[in-house]
């Protein structure tokens, strides 16, 4: 199979890239009506599968569970979440042929397999769902021409999706249609009544390409989102017991922070987050930003110039066709770093002082998020994917952390994202070696030890307009003002 | 001034007092110090009047011992109004003298009764009765008497002054006198007040009894049934969150409890009469080998309220849930809930909208940060947090209930920051807020203060009282009985 993306020519590339809306309420006036009465099948029953399926049900859709026969045979976990839910399950043969819509929400490595084993079983026009483009983009899987392919893919934790949903809201969702399968121009209406089905519609649902997701989704997830936390955690825990913090302290500090700090992302950008610092602790801050986006630069180029060309997924194909050697190599490094043995602390830290003490992780979360949102811009990604895929998952990647360190957020995240951030991680590191010899306890860990917070008014207006000006806050304030109108907590 | 006579503590000590076998307190722990000033409130019928008499040495100790009770008392009540006028009427032998009686005149009930002439003589001018010295007592009205009655109480220097609603029917400008005399003399006399409007609570006051009903056992050979109280808790002024708790109990149980109406603009779809409101067909409920309900039949009617009970672990939430649509198993089996049969294509939304539901694990899942408003809001949306415009008139509707839990001062507040009672009673709130066909209340009163249960029972009765609404109640606190129900399903356990 060939890249598909690599077989587009440029101008078709830039088109699909430049894809990315916030859609209307009103475009889901029709709810789930086109799918009401259809068979929906799903094939994969890990915590996506189940709790889509649980919400489409509750929706009101005919839903049931496609699983290989050893996992029925041995009653599976998969079988388990199934069954005991209520569902009729049945093997690939005997449900596929009744399906009007098959839901492929396996791992990304094992769709290639899937599809080509479900394929030839599905009924002429049928749709074929996905929750990631990978496979259609970097695999460049053909499905079959009579068949509709689209995309729906909530931006959260298969949990969550279903506890937002019982709440009575939804998580925000990314919604495609694969524009070479849509032979009777039906993808977009069934795209938006499943998101209807699992409650995204209420959260917020943006109208993406295939292209533009995986490549704007590869990009974020392997640099600021999971490499950034990942390295930054790492390095600010060994510079603060180097300086002599106390190590349940550091511990807590990162593994807390980063919430934190980026809980002020999430409300109003990198300025808020900023804006949280004492004058001279934002002036500190930003400065360092700068400095790291100098020496990161270069890094972030390179992941996005990998990503576009196909580099990364061919090197990560060919470990996972190695049975993920090096991937399993650097999970096990990941868990004996001195971060992730330490526990937290009992101390107390009050939401203030992870900004005060944690200068450095701003720093780091700034220059991660401009820098990725810079990086995938200027590869022709619209600004909205990029804002998406950069500053907007920060937050909630840093919950993953917050719950159980860098073992739970590697365990959350995708296959391709554990993959990314492992290849960000060993590169990163011996990067920022020199940046980090200069750094001391103020700026990660103590605070910083000044008599009084005054400032150069000069300076601090420079800091502030640089601040503003970044166009990742332009597109920010706008598609927050949308999030909020649709969350209208009154 | 009169000398201060400091008294011992009053102490009751698992007394049961009886008033003519008509009523009973029974096993009444109390102490009231000489320092200290009482109110006593409660339930309408749950004997305040009877307690604050019992003070005055009136009934019959039945068991326990009631210790260190003043010699001189001074007691204001109805009764003891009523019987002073019947004494007087007794007095009026007229027919038999053949001579025209004038009663004995106030000046004289005043004077010749009162210790200390200069207070009374103060008083009568206070009270604006100076005219009504020479009238006969038994002529005056009724509003006249108890003031003839409040002087001579407090005019007498008694030990300890029981006033049982002293305040009623007095004119403002006397309640504000009477008020400015007691905050004045508090030093001197300590004071158990009996009031049911918590708001003329005056500030001297120290604590507060609140009384419950209670059903004594109907004495022997006898097949009347008798009426009953008894001491359900003490609040201590200081503690501020159980006053709090106490005044919007009061709030809820004095005020004319009247649930706020359905917002109009949201009428839930009419249901077909003819058919119940609630169908399981031999509903099974079993995880993995584990049979948790076993082939249980349940029809609800409406109007039909019932009462689910059974031990831990016998499944009552879990046939809750196959109602509400929360339990997964509910498109495995047979039930008919509002019209829809469930599995065919209806949304989940589309049975909770006929559904009001409170439960300890939805307030284990009410994590969100939103105000107290907005938590009964939620209630018109079925929602945990509330993502749907609302209107101006859902707020006040929303509004209204806050009043009535006395939690208007609170609207804004966050939901997550009060008290697991208060948290508890708003729920009840967002699950009535829509005058739900059905309202299922899943052990309602766990988790609460003697208050919070008291306010919370009052609520449900209220609401059964009414047409629109069918409750299903489930509990296993016999005490916590809600007298209109009068179905019952009792699950055993099955594993």
């Amino acid at each position: 199979m060939a890249n598909y993306f690599n077989t587009l020519a440029l101008r078709e590339q830039l088109e699909q890239l430049a894809k990315c809306r916030f859609m209307y309420s009103s475009e889901f006036d029709d709810g789930v009506e086109a799918l009401k009465g259809k068979k929906m099948v799903v094939i994969g029953c890990g915590a996506q599968g189940l709790n889509q399926g649980l919400n489409l049900r509750d929706s009101g859709l005919d839903v049931s569970y496609a699983l290989r026969p050893d996992a029925i045979a041995q009653k599976r976990q998969s079988w388990k979440n199934a069954t005991e839910n209520g569902f009729t399950v049945g093997t690939y043969e005997e449900l596929i042929p009744t399906a009007d819509v098959v839901l492929n929400l396996t791992p990304d490595k094992q769709h290639t397999a899937v599809v080509n084993a479900v394929m030839p079983l599905m009924k002429e026009g049928a749709c074929l769902s996905y929750s990631h483009g990978f496979n259609i983009v970097e695999e460049g899987m053909k499905v079959r021409d009579d068949l509709t392919v689209i995309m729906v893919a909530p931006k959260c934790p298969g949990s969550e999706v279903r506890a937002e949903y019982v709440r009575g809201f939804g998580v925000p969702t990314l919604i495609a249609v694969h524009e070479a399968n849509d032979p009777k121009g039906e993808g977009l209406a069934l795209a938006k009544a499943y998101a209807v089905g699992t409650g995204g519609h209420k959260a917020g649902v943006l109208m993406s390409s295939f292209i533009a997701e995986v490549k704007s989704d590869l990009m974020g997830e392997q640099t600021i989102l999971c490499g950034m936390l990942q390295t930054g955690s790492i390095l600010c825990f060994d510079k603060m017991i180097e300086e002599g913090i106390e190590p349940g302290y550091a511990s807590k500090l990162i593994q807390y922070g980063w919430e934190n700090i980026t809980e002020a992302l999430k409300y109003g950008g990198v300025t808020n987050m900023l804006d949280r610092l004492s004058n001279p602790a934002k002036i500190k801050a930003f400065d360092l930003a700068e400095e790291l986006k100098d020496i990161m630069r270069p890094l972030y180029n390179k992941h996005q110039d990998d990503i576009m060309s196909g580099h990364f997924s061919r090197t990560m194909m060919d470990d996972w066709a190695n049975d993920d050697a090096n991937l399993l190599k650097w999970r096990a490094e990941t868990a004996e770093t001195n971060f992730e043995k330490t526990p937290a602390g009992e101390v107390e830290i009050s939401e203030q002082e992870y900004f005060d003490n944690g200068i450095l992780m701003v720093a780091m979360v700034k220059a991660g998020v401009e820098l990725a949102f810079e990086t995938m811009t200027a590869a022709g990604i619209i600004a909205e994917s990029a804002y998406y895929e950069s500053l907007h998952e920060t937050p909630l990647i840093a919950n993953t952390i917050a719950r159980k360190k860098l073992y739970e957020m590697n365990a959350t995240i995708s296959d391709t994202a554990e993959y990314g951030c492992y290849l960000y991680n060993h590169a990163c590191v011996p990067l920022l070696a020199d940046f980090m010899k200069d750094i001391k306890s103020d700026v990660i860990g103590k605070g910083l030890n000044v008599d009084d917070n005054g400032v150069d008014n000069a300076r601090l207006i420079e800091v502030n307009d640089a601040l503003r000006a970044h166009p990742v806050e332009a597109v920010g304030a706008v598609l927050r003002g949308h999030m909020a109108d649709m969350k209208k907590i009154v | 001034m009169v000398p201060s006579t400091r008294l011992a503590s009053i102490q009751l000590n698992n007394a049961t007092i009886s008033f003519e076998d008509r009523f009973t307190l029974s096993e009444l722990d109390w102490t009231i110090e000489p320092d200290q000033h009482w109110v006593i409130t409660g339930a309408n019928g749950s004997g305040k009047s009877a307690l604050a008499a019992a003070l005055a040495g009136i009934g019959k100790l039945e068991a326990g011992t009631v210790e260190g009770l003043p010699e001189r008392v001074g007691l204001v009540s109805f009764e003891a109004q009523a019987e002073l006028i019947a004494t007087e009427l007794k007095k009026d032998d007229a027919d038999i003298m053949d001579v025209v009686s004038l009663g004995t005149p106030v000046r004289e009930m005043i004077f010749e009764y009162c210790r200390d002439g200069e207070l009374a003589n103060d008083l009568v001018e206070k009270f604006g009765i100076t005219k009504l010295l020479d009238r006969a007592f038994r002529k005056l009205s009724t509003g006249e008497t108890r003031k003839v009655m409040l002087i001579r109480a407090l005019a007498n220097q008694p030990d300890l002054l029981i006033l049982d609603e002293p305040f009623d029917g007095l004119d403002v400008d006397t309640l504000a006198m009477l008020q400015a005399h007691l905050a004045a003399i508090v030093d001197h006399v300590p004071m158990v007040l009996v009031l049911n409007r918590f708001d003329e609570m005056p500030d001297f006051i120290t604590h507060v009894a609140y009384l419950d009903k209670d059903r004594p056992d109907p004495v022997k050979g006898s097949k009347k049934p008798r009426e009953g109280g008894r001491l359900a808790f003490t609040v201590d002024r200081q503690d501020e969150a159980a006053f709090n708790e106490l005044y919007q109990l009061l709030h809820l149980k004095t005020t004319d409890l009247r649930v706020p109406e359905a917002d109009p603009a949201s009428r839930l779809p009419a249901l077909d009469p003819s058919q119940p409101l609630v169908k399981l067909t031999q509903a099974t409920i079993r995880y993995g080998d584990t049979l948790i309900v076993d082939r249980l039949d349940w029809t609800i009617e409406r109007g039909q309220h019932w009462q689910l009970s059974g031990p831990n672990g016998s499944g009552k939430t879990c046939v809750l849930s196959l109602i509400t649509g929360d339990h997964p198993q509910c498109y495995t089996n047979d039930i008919f809930v509002f019209g829809f049969q469930r599995g065919n294509g209806e949304s989940i939304w589309q049975i909770k909208q006929f559904i009001g539901y409170v439960s300890t694990a939805l307030q284990w899942e009410y994590r969100v940060s939103t105000s107290c408003r907005n938590v009964i809001i939620s209630g018109f949306f079925d929602s945990i947090g509330v993502y749907t415009k609302s209107t101006d008139h859902q707020k006040k509707i929303a509004d209204q209930w806050l009043a009535l839990l006395g939690m208007q001062a609170r609207a804004d507040q966050p939901f997550n920051k009060l008290s697991y009672g208060d948290q508890r009673l708003l729920l009840i709130a967002r699950a009535m807020v829509k005058h739900p066909p059905l309202l299922i209340l899943d052990e309602p009163c766990l988790g609460l203060d003697d208050m919070n249960r008291q306010l919370v029972l009052a609520l449900i009765e209220k609401i059964c009282e009414g047409n629109e609404t069918t409750v299903l109640y489930v509990n296993h606190h016999t005490e916590d009985r809600i007298k209109e129900i009068d179905n019952h399903l009792t699950l055993d356990k099955n594993h």
